[in-house]
């Protein structure tokens, strides 16, 4: 891993560490309680940026893997595979949080939620992304058919957020009540905010740290010593 | 004979107070629909922010293990 | 025209094929026909009204029958390495595409009438006022359908899970097609007027372009070496 690539992953992580600790404090010192949903409405500080970052983690996934079947470039493969690896992380946040939340505020563990099917589903592009990638002999097919998948989800979340929502209009659901409640306190904003930066910060110094590994594994392979690498192709190993 | 009257005395009051109303009350001020909601929100809330946290670091470390191996391996 | 005659081979080629074995069609006949049965006792039609529920058992009876044989697109060619032949023809990848997608569509849209018409007939269903509007949202929910599975067809057979992966590389990428299919048959089977509809055929017939579009494109980093 190269000292650059290394001291600005560090960076970024110590910003975020930052941020990450003034969000705590805000959260649980600072920005009021919400009037209907009561304490657990505080988990919406941790889910709405994670969900943030998932969805760009998707739409970096989805350029990177453009310009590498365009390009034909390693490196836009590498930072492809980062972010997914990133968004799958982070959409497992928004997937175990949102119900969490659900359970108090609506009453049930699970609910056809539009936006939180969305995000299911995108889990699953994104499993479908790296079985893929770990399930050819030839690591290039697996970055191609990877690359593939991650265009075709891209292309299709769009329409599967369109569709869940006219079906979710068909049949309204149980609670009226929508996660971020009626309007934001300025208080509320600010703390969501921090949120969103810490969570970007803290995403972009681990996509950093995440691409120089992909770097190495690389560098490994071309020294032609694969039987050692772990996870040649960048399945989660 | 003294001793006989205060036990008597003392099992009389214990049978006289009417604990099904007491239960009743300390057990309805205790889960009363507001504190329950609350303590079962700040459960909830915790567990999120542990899940969270132990998720998003739990990826860097897993990267930082990988890492290691490798680099390890490239200089060994 | 060029390119239509070489789109045209390929769908001949694949359709001969299919007429010679009869692999890929009686497989998934027999497969809907059979998830037909086993409906009537999973879901007792004298408790539950087969009417209210039909559409959702017969799209979803055809995506799973449609797995097994867009599964196996390209399983004959895979096979016996005749691939390798079909990439040196001079037919553009794109081309080839279209021509696979338009082989399978023929033969889902066969399935898909036979697993109505055996539903009808097992059921009692009454195909409401607008068989038309129907047929067109059949056609195009299925040639969206083929389009995505078509090309992950190609994907998932060069892998080492072959057709294992494809339903979860296609079921999440498939429910825009599962939710305007079924909200749109369910509306035609209960006799609404196929202006009800139109918004659901739209949209269908959009994720059928831009899915064809995609895959048409696509297809050449799949099947390159």
């Amino acid at each position: 891993m190269s000292r650059n690539l290394r001291w600005s992953a560090l960076v970024l992580g110590m910003l975020g560490t930052a941020g990450a600790l003034a969000l705590h404090w805000m959260v649980f010192f600072w920005v009021p309680t919400e009037r209907t949903m009561g304490v657990v409405q505080r988990i919406f500080y941790i889910h709405v940026p994670a969900a943030w970052v998932a969805f760009m983690a998707f739409g970096i996934v989805a350029l990177a893997s453009v310009g590498y079947l365009w390009l034909k470039d390693e490196r836009l493969d590498r930072a492809a595979v980062s972010a997914a690896e990133g968004g799958m992380v982070f959409t497992s946040v928004v997937l175990l949080t949102g119900p969490l939340w659900g359970k108090v505020a609506w009453g049930t563990w699970w609910t056809w939620e539009p936006r939180l099917t969305l995000t299911l589903l995108l889990w699953f592009i994104y499993l479908g992304y790296f079985l893929v990638r770990s399930a050819t002999e030839n690591p290039e097919r697996g970055k191609r058919f990877a690359a593939v998948v991650g265009i075709v989800g891209a292309l299709d979340i769009p329409l599967i957020h369109v569709s869940v929502q006219f079906f979710r209009s068909l049949h309204p659901p149980p609670v009226v009540l929508k996660p971020e409640g009626p309007t934001l306190d300025s208080e509320m904003l600010v703390t969501l905010f921090v949120g969103l930066g810490a969570f970007t910060l803290l995403f972009f110094s681990f996509f950093l740290f995440r691409y120089g590994l992909e770097y190495a594994r690389n560098q490994m392979v071309r020294r032609g010593t694969p039987s050692e690498v772990p996870g040649l192709s960048g399945g989660l190993s | 004979m003294k001793k006989l009257l205060v036990w008597t005395a003392a099992l009389g009051v214990l049978w006289l107070v009417p604990w099904g109303e007491v239960v009743a009350q300390t057990a309805g001020g205790a889960t009363s629909p507001l504190a329950g909601q609350s303590l079962r929100g700040y459960t909830h809330m915790f567990v999120a922010y542990f899940i969270a946290w132990a998720l998003i670091f739990g990826w860097v470390i897993s990267i930082a293990l990988r890492l290691g191996r490798l680099e390890r391996n490239l200089k060994g | 025209m060029e390119y239509l005659r070489m789109l045209g081979a390929v769908v001949w080629k694949d359709l001969v094929v299919e007429l010679r074995t009869r692999e890929r069609f009686a497989a998934m006949a027999g497969f809907t026909v059979l998830v037909g049965i086993l409906f009537n006792y999973a879901v007792d039609p004298t408790v539950v009204d087969p009417q209210g529920i039909a559409a959702g058992m017969v799209w979803l009876t055809v995506v799973f029958g449609g797995m097994l044989g867009l599964g196996r697109t390209f399983h004959l060619e895979e096979d016996e390495g005749a691939f390798q032949g079909v990439l040196l023809s001079p037919i553009p990848r794109d081309a080839l595409y279209l021509g696979k997608v338009v082989a399978n569509f023929v033969l889902l849209v066969l399935v898909t009438a036979l697993v109505f018409a055996v539903f009808g007939l097992f059921f009692g269903l009454s195909f409401g006022r607008a068989p038309g509007t129907l047929a067109a949202v059949v056609a195009l929910g299925t040639l969206g359908f083929v389009a995505v599975g078509t090309l992950f067809s190609a994907v998932s057979a060069r892998t080492t899970m072959g057709e294992t992966l494809l339903p979860i590389l296609v079921f999440p990428l498939l429910v825009p097609v599962v939710i305007y299919g079924v909200t749109a048959t369910k509306s035609l089977l209960a006799g609404i007027p196929a202006a009800e509809v139109e918004g659901n055929l739209r949209m269908l017939a959009a994720f059928a372009l831009a899915a064809l579009a995609a895959g048409a494109i696509l297809f050449r980093h799949v099947v390159e070496e």
